[in-house]
C-alpha cells in the first residue's frame, strides 16, 4: 500500500501531508502526557518487529503478495497516537532509504497506514471489548478491527489515487473497489495475525494491554483491566 | 528492567527470523497498488534516489546475504530511532 511518487497529483500529497499534520501534533502533544518508561522499550520492539514483518510477502488472490501492516498490533497495544508515531518510524524509513514508499506522498502513506490504519482498529477493538467484555470480544475486536482498519485504509488510498486525476487517469469508483477488493484479503490475514498476538499477550504477559494508551483523551481507556487472562 | 531487556531480546530474535524469511523465500514483492496502478496505466518516479533501491545493496542485487543483513541492520536503526523518539517524548522528570 506504499504510494510511490507520482502516483498522485500534487494537491492530494498538500492535502494528505496537512491532515496527517494535524495529527502528528495532537500525537505528539499526548505523547508528551502519557508515554511511559515501561512503553518505550514495547512501543521500539513492536515497531523493529512491524518492519522487519513488511519484508515478508506472502501471495493473495491472482499473482499479487501482501505483507502485515501492524498499525492494529500498534494500536491495540500502545493507543492510536504511539501506533501513528510508530509508522511514522518505519514509513519515513523505507522512503528515505529504500524508496519503498515515495516523499511527496509520504503524508498519503502515513495517512493510510499510520491514521486510518491505526485508529479504525482502535475504535473498532474498543467498541467491540465494551460490548462483550471477555476474551472472546477482545478476539474478535482485534480481529474485526484488523480487518476493517486495512479495508478502509486500503479504501483511503483507492480515493487519493482515484481523485488524483493527473496522474492517475481512472475513476474514484475503479481504484477503491480494486484496492479494497485486494486489501480485504491482506485484512483478513492481518486480522488472524493480530487476534493471535493479542491473545497470546492477554495470556502471557497482560501487564501490556493494561498500560496506559497514547489516545486522544475523548476516547477513554479501553477496559482490558476486566478481562481477566483465562476467562471465555 | 529484566523483564524489558528480554522483551527486547525477543522481538529482535523474532525480527531476524522475519528478515531471513522475506529476504530468502518470502521476497517476491508484487503489491496490489503496484499491479493496480500499472494496470490502469499510471508512471512512478522519483523525487529522491535512495540509497539502498527495494531493499538491496548497489552491485549486490539478488544476494540474499547482503539483503539480510541490510534487514538486519536497520531493524536495529528503527530499534534505536523508535527508542529515541519516545525517550525525546516521554514526560519531563519534573512533569512526573
Amino acid at each position: 500500500m506504499h504510494i510511490p511518487d507520482g502516483f498522485l497529483d500534487l494537491s492530494i500529497c498538500a492535502v494528505t501531508y496537512a491532515l496527517t499534520a494535524f495529527f502528528w501534533i495532537f500525537g505528539f502533544r499526548r505523547a508528551k502526557q502519557v508515554l511511559s518508561d515501561k512503553q518505550i522499550p514495547l512501543m521500539a520492539t513492536l515497531t523493529a518487529m512491524f518492519f522487519a514483518a513488511q519484508m515478508m510477502n506472502y501471495p493473495i488472490i491472482g499473482s499479487t503478495t501482501a505483507h502485515l501492516l501492524g498499525g492494529p498490533i500498534l494500536a491495540i497495544t500502545l493507543g492510536p497516537y504511539a501506533g501513528l508515531i510508530s509508522m511514522t518510524v518505519i514509513l519515513g524509513i523505507q522512503a528515505a532509504f529504500f524508496g519503498d514508499g515515495g516523499i511527496s506522498t509520504f503524508g498519503a502513506n502515513v495517512w493510510n497506514m499510520g491514521v486510518v490504519g491505526v485508529f479504525i482498529p482502535y475504535l473498532v477493538f474498543l467498541l467491540a471489548v465494551k460490548a462483550a467484555g471477555n476474551r472472546r470480544g477482545v478476539l474478535a475486536g482485534a480481529f474485526l478491527g484488523a480487518l476493517i482498519g486495512d479495508v478502509l485504509a486500503a479504501v483511503s488510498a483507492g480515493l487519493e489515487l482515484g481523485l488524483s486525476t493527473l496522474s492517475f487517469p481512472y475513476s474514484v469508483s475503479i481504484a477503491v473497489a480494486a484496492m479494497a477488493i485486494h486489501h480485504f484479503f491482506i485484512g483478513v490475514g492481518e486480522g488472524i495475525v493480530t487476534a493471535i498476538i493479542i491473545g497470546v499477550l492477554l495470556k502471557a504477559r497482560p501487564d501490556l494491554l493494561q498500560l496506559p494508551r497514547v489516545a486522544p483523551s475523548w476516547l477513554g481507556e479501553l477496559p482490558l483491566v476486566a478481562v481477566k487472562p483465562g476467562g471465555p | 528492567m529484566g523483564e524489558n531487556r528480554r522483551m527486547i531480546l525477543v522481538g529482535i530474535i523474532a525480527s531476524m527470523i522475519f528478515v531471513a524469511i522475506g529476504c530468502a523465500w518470502l521476497s517476491l514483492s508484487a503489491e496490489a497498488l503496484d499491479e493496480i496502478a500499472e494496470h490502469f496505466g499510471a508512471n512512478e518516479f522519483h523525487i529522491w534516489i535512495p540509497p539502498m533501491p527495494d531493499y538491496e545493496i548497489p552491485g549486490l542485487e539478488g544476494n540474499i546475504v547482503a539483503n539480510i543483513a541490510v534487514g538486519a541492520i536497520f531493524v536495529l536503526v528503527v530499534l534505536v530511532v523508535t527508542f529515541a523518539v519516545g525517550k525525546c517524548l516521554r514526560p519531563s522528570e519534573k512533569k512526573a
